[in-house]
C-alpha cells in the first residue's frame, strides 16, 4: 500500500447516509467513492486500489458480506469494515475478526467511523518493533508491563495496562467504549451499562490524578482519546 | 331444517378418510370371510354327496352279488325285502326287463328321461312318494345286468339338498350380518371421529375470527381425542401467554422509549422557539445525542435478547472455561464496585468448562455482578463463586447482602422491562435479568434465586456439558458402568 493513501470506497445504497458518509471522510482528508449497489461495488472494487471500503450488509442486490468474499477470491486484500443494521452482530461478521476486519453497527457516530477508518488504514504500516512506548511524560514499558510519569510508577493491573496500552497506541484519535470492549476484553458486543466508563474512570484515576497535565480525554458521546497537551 | 342437518352430516361422514379406511377393511375383511365360508360350504356339500354315493355304490354291489348268485329270482326277493324294511324307506330300487318294463321295487315305471343310459343319474319321478308335496331329488346308480335286465338302485337326495342348503342359508345370513354390522359401526365411528374433528375446527374457527380465549371442549374420556384436545389447549395456552407478554413488553416499550424522546422533543421545541447561544446548543445537542443512544441502546438489548431467544448464535458454540470468563467480568466491575464501596470477591475454582457462547456468558455474568452492586448495599459485600458441583452440573452464584428480593417478585424480574418499585428510580432499563434468562435458557442452563439472609443469592446452573458427557457415556460403555444423572 502507499504511504499517505488516502482513498476510500464506500458501499451505501441510502443516499442520505452515504453522503454523510462522504461528508465526514472528506472533511478529514479522504477521496471517496460511492457505490450504491453490490455490482458496482465490485466493479469499483476491483478496479481502483483502496485504503479502506466500507460496506453496507443489506444492500439492493447482493449481501455485503458476499460482496467482501468475491473482492477477497480475487485477491483483493484492502481492509474492509462491514456496517450492519442488523442490530446484532451475527456470526458471519464474527468471523471476520480472523480474518482482520472489523464491522459497526448502523446507527454509529461519525467520529466512531472515523476511527475505526482510520485504524484500518494504518493497519499495514504499524509493526511497531519498539519496547517502549511514550506519549508526553508517560512511558509505558511493553516487556516489564510497567507504566511511569516523569519516573514514578503507576500501579496498574494486567487488564488495566492492556487498556493503557490501546488508549496509547492510538494516541490523538478517538477510540470508542465499542472498541475498548472487542480490543482489550476481546467481547462483541454493545455494553449496556456504563462499565466501561467506569473502569476508564479508574485508570484514569491513577494515570492522571496529581499529575501536571491529563492525558486521557473523554470525547463526549463515543468514547476516550489519549493525547498530550502539543 | 333437521333433515337437511342430518343429511350435511351424513355427506360429512361418507367424504371421511376414516369412513374410506373402514370400508377399505370391510371389503378386505369381506373377501375373506366369503372364501372361507364358500371353502366350508363346498367341502360340506361335497363330503355329504360322497357319503350319499359311496352307500349307494355298496348297496348295488349287494344287488349285484345276490343276482350273481341266486339269478333274477334271488333279486326279487331282496328287493321286495329292502321295500318292506323301515330302514330303506328313503332308498329306491327299480328291476326292469330290457324293454324297461317293471319287474320288481318300490318304481313302478322306469323314468323316461333315463332310458340307454348306465352309471350316476339325478331325476325327478311323479308322485313316487304320495305325501310328498313336490317332486323330490332322486339319485341313483344305473347299471345293466348280465341278462340284460336293468337295474336301478337310488336315494331320496332331498334331505341332503335341504341340509347343504341350509348352511348355505345360515353362511349367506351370516356374511350379510358381518357386512350390515361392520357398515354400521364403520359408520358410527366415523361420526365420531368427524365429530371431534369438527369441534376442534369449529373451535379453530372460532379462534380466528374472535381471539386466543376460545378452547376445545373435552368429552372426559380420556382417550387420545382428549389428549389431543387437551394438548392443543395447552398450546393455546402458551400461545396466549406469549401474546400476552409480547403485548405487555410492546406497552414497555413504548412506555420507556416514549419518555426520553418527549423529553429530547420537549427540549429541542423549547431551544427551537430561543436564540441561538452556541454553548447552550452544544450542551443541548450532546445531552440529546446522550439520549438517543440511550434509546438506540434499549432497542439493541431488546433485539438482542429476541435474537438470542431464537437460537441464532449456537452455531458459535464452543467449550469455554467459566471460571475465567467470570473472573475477568468480576474485575472488569472491580471499578464500580470500589466506586460504590462495595467488596466485590471472586472465590472457587480455577477451571469449570461448559459448552457455550463467551460473550453471552460474559454479559450474562456482567448483568448479575452489576445487579448485585447496584441493588446490594453500599458499602456492602458481593461474593462471585465458580464451583462445579459433585453431580457434575457447573454453577456460578452472584450473592449480595442487600435487601433482596420478596419472594412474590421471583418470577416477575424475570420479565422484560419489570422492575421492582423500589428500583424505578435507580438506573437501568429492566432488561438485564431477562437476558441473563435468554442466556441460560440457549446454554440449557437455569437459574435459581435464594434468599442471601440478608441479600440476593442469584444461580446459573449449568448442566454437564454435551462434551464431557460424550466422553462419559464412552467410558461407562467401555467399562460397564451405569450413569446415574446426565
Amino acid at each position: 500500500m502507499i504511504a499517505g493513501h488516502r482513498h476510500i470506497l464506500v458501499v451505501e445504497d441510502d443516499q442520505e447516509t452515504a453522503g454523510q458518509l462522504v461528508e465526514s471522510l472528506t472533511t478529514n482528508g479522504y477521496q471517496v467513492n460511492v457505490a450504491v449497489n453490490g455490482s458496482d461495488a465490485l466493479s469499483l472494487g476491483l478496479s481502483a486500489d483502496y485504503a479502506v471500503i466500507t460496506i453496507d450488509r443489506m444492500l439492493p442486490d447482493i449481501d455485503g458480506i458476499e460482496v467482501m468474499r468475491s473482492l477477497r477470491e480475487r485477491g483483493i486484500v484492502t481492509p474492509v469494515l462491514i456496517i450492519s443494521a442488523l442490530g446484532e452482530i451475527d456470526d458471519r461478521v464474527r468471523g471476520l475478526r480472523a480474518g482482520g476486519d472489523d464491522y459497526l453497527t448502523k446507527p454509529f457516530s461519525f467520529v466512531e467511523l472515523l476511527a475505526r477508518v482510520e485504524a484500518l488504514a494504518r493497519r499495514s504500516d504499524t509493526v511497531i518493533k519498539e519496547t517502549v512506548l511514550r506519549v508526553g511524560d508517560l512511558e509505558l514499558d511493553l516487556v516489564s508491563r510497567t507504566a511511569s510519569r516523569r519516573g514514578r510508577d503507576i500501579s496498574l493491573l494486567p487488564r488495566e495496562f492492556q487498556l493503557l496500552e490501546y488508549l496509547v497506541r492510538n494516541e490523538g484519535r478517538v477510540v470508542s467504549r465499542a472498541m475498548l470492549l472487542q480490543h482489550v476484553w476481546d467481547l462483541h458486543f454493545d455494553p449496556t451499562t456504563n462499565i466501561i466508563d467506569v473502569y476508564v474512570g479508574r485508570v484514569r484515576r491513577k494515570v492522571d490524578d496529581k499529575q501536571a497535565y491529563p492525558l486521557i480525554h473523554t470525547v463526549r458521546g463515543v468514547g476516550y482519546c489519549l493525547r498530550a497537551p502539543s | 331444517m333437521a333433515l337437511g342437518i342430518a343429511s350435511v352430516h351424513l355427506a360429512k361422514t361418507l367424504r371421511s378418510s376414516t369412513f374410506k379406511l373402514a370400508l377399505i377393511a370391510i371389503g378386505i375383511f369381506g373377501a375373506i370371510v366369503l372364501t372361507l365360508f364358500s371353502y366350508v360350504y363346498l367341502s360340506t356339500a361335497y363330503y355329504v354327496r360322497g357319503r350319499s354315493d359311496s352307500a349307494l355304490t355298496a348297496e348295488q354291489a349287494i344287488l349285484q352279488r345276490t343276482y350273481d348268485r341266486a339269478g333274477r329270482g334271488g333279486l326279487i326277493a331282496i328287493i321286495q325285502q329292502r321295500i318292506s324294511d323301515e330302514h330303506f324307506q328313503n332308498s329306491l330300487y327299480l328291476l326292469a326287463d330290457p324293454s324297461y318294463s317293471f319287474i320288481a321295487g318300490n318304481l313302478k315305471v322306469w323314468p323316461s328321461d333315463l332310458g340307454g343310459s348306465e352309471g350316476w343319474q339325478n331325476f325327478h319321478v311323479q308322485g313316487w312318494k304320495a305325501d310328498a308335496a313336490h317332486q323330490p331329488m332322486l339319485r341313483a346308480a344305473l347299471k345293466t345286468l348280465s341278462n340284460g335286465d336293468h337295474l336301478l338302485v337310488g336315494k331320496d337326495i332331498d334331505d341332503l339338498d335341504a341340509f347343504t342348503g341350509k348352511i348355505k342359508a345360515a353362511f349367506i345370513f351370516v356374511i350379510a350380518l358381518i357386512f350390515l354390522l361392520a357398515g354400521v359401526a364403520s359408520v358410527l365411528v366415523t361420526r365420531r371421529t368427524v365429530g371431534r374433528i369438527e369441534a376442534i375446527n369449529t373451535t379453530s374457527r372460532a379462534i380466528m375470527q374472535s381471539g386466543l380465549d376460545k378452547r376445545i371442549p373435552l368429552r372426559g374420556t380420556n382417550d387420545e381425542w382428549d389428549r389431543v384436545a387437551e394438548n392443543l389447549n395447552s398450546m393455546l395456552d402458551c400461545i396466549e401467554t406469549l401474546m400476552r407478554e409480547v403485548k405487555q413488553v410492546t406497552d414497555n416499550v413504548a412506555h420507556d422509549l416514549r419518555t426520553p424522546l418527549a423529553r429530547m422533543r420537549g427540549r429541542l421545541e423549547k431551544a427551537y422557539h430561543c436564540r441561538r447561544d452556541s454553548e447552550e446548543d452544544q450542551a443541548l445537542i450532546g445531552d440529546t445525542i446522550a439520549n438517543l443512544d440511550g434509546v438506540l441502546r434499549i432497542f439493541s438489548s431488546i433485539t438482542r435478547i429476541a435474537q438470542i431467544e431464537a437460537k441464532a448464535q449456537r452455531v458459535a458454540f464452543r467449550t469455554v472455561n467459566i471460571a475465567e470468563i467470570t473472573r475477568e467480568t468480576v474485575e472488569l466491575y472491580d471499578a464500580a464496585a470500589e466506586e460504590k464501596g462495595t467488596h466485590l470477591s471472586f472465590v472457587g475454582d480455577q477451571r469449570v468448562c461448559v459448552t457455550g457462547d463467551r460473550d453471552l456468558i460474559f454479559d450474562a455474568v456482567a448483568n448479575l455482578v452489576d445487579n448485585a452492586i447496584k441493588h446490594g448495599r453500599a458499602g456492602g459485600h458481593v461474593t462471585v463463586e465458580v464451583v462445579e458441583s459433585s453431580d457434575g452440573d457447573a454453577i456460578i452464584s452472584v450473592a449480595d447482602d442487600g435487601p433482596g428480593i420478596p419472594a412474590a417478585e421471583h418470577l416477575n424480574v424475570f420479565k422484560r422491562f419489570y422492575r421492582l418499585e423500589r428500583s424505578r428510580r435507580t438506573a437501568g432499563n429492566g432488561l438485564g435479568l431477562s437476558l441473563v434468562a435468554a442466556v441460560a435458557r440457549l446454554h440449557g442452563a437455569h437459574i435459581e434465586m435464594l434468599d442471601n439472609l440478608p441479600g440476593l443469592k442469584l444461580r446459573l446452573v449449568f448442566p454437564p456439558n454435551l462434551v464431557s458427557l460424550s466422553q462419559t457415556v464412552m467410558q461407562a460403555t467401555n467399562g460397564g458402568q451405569q450413569i446415574t444423572k446426565i
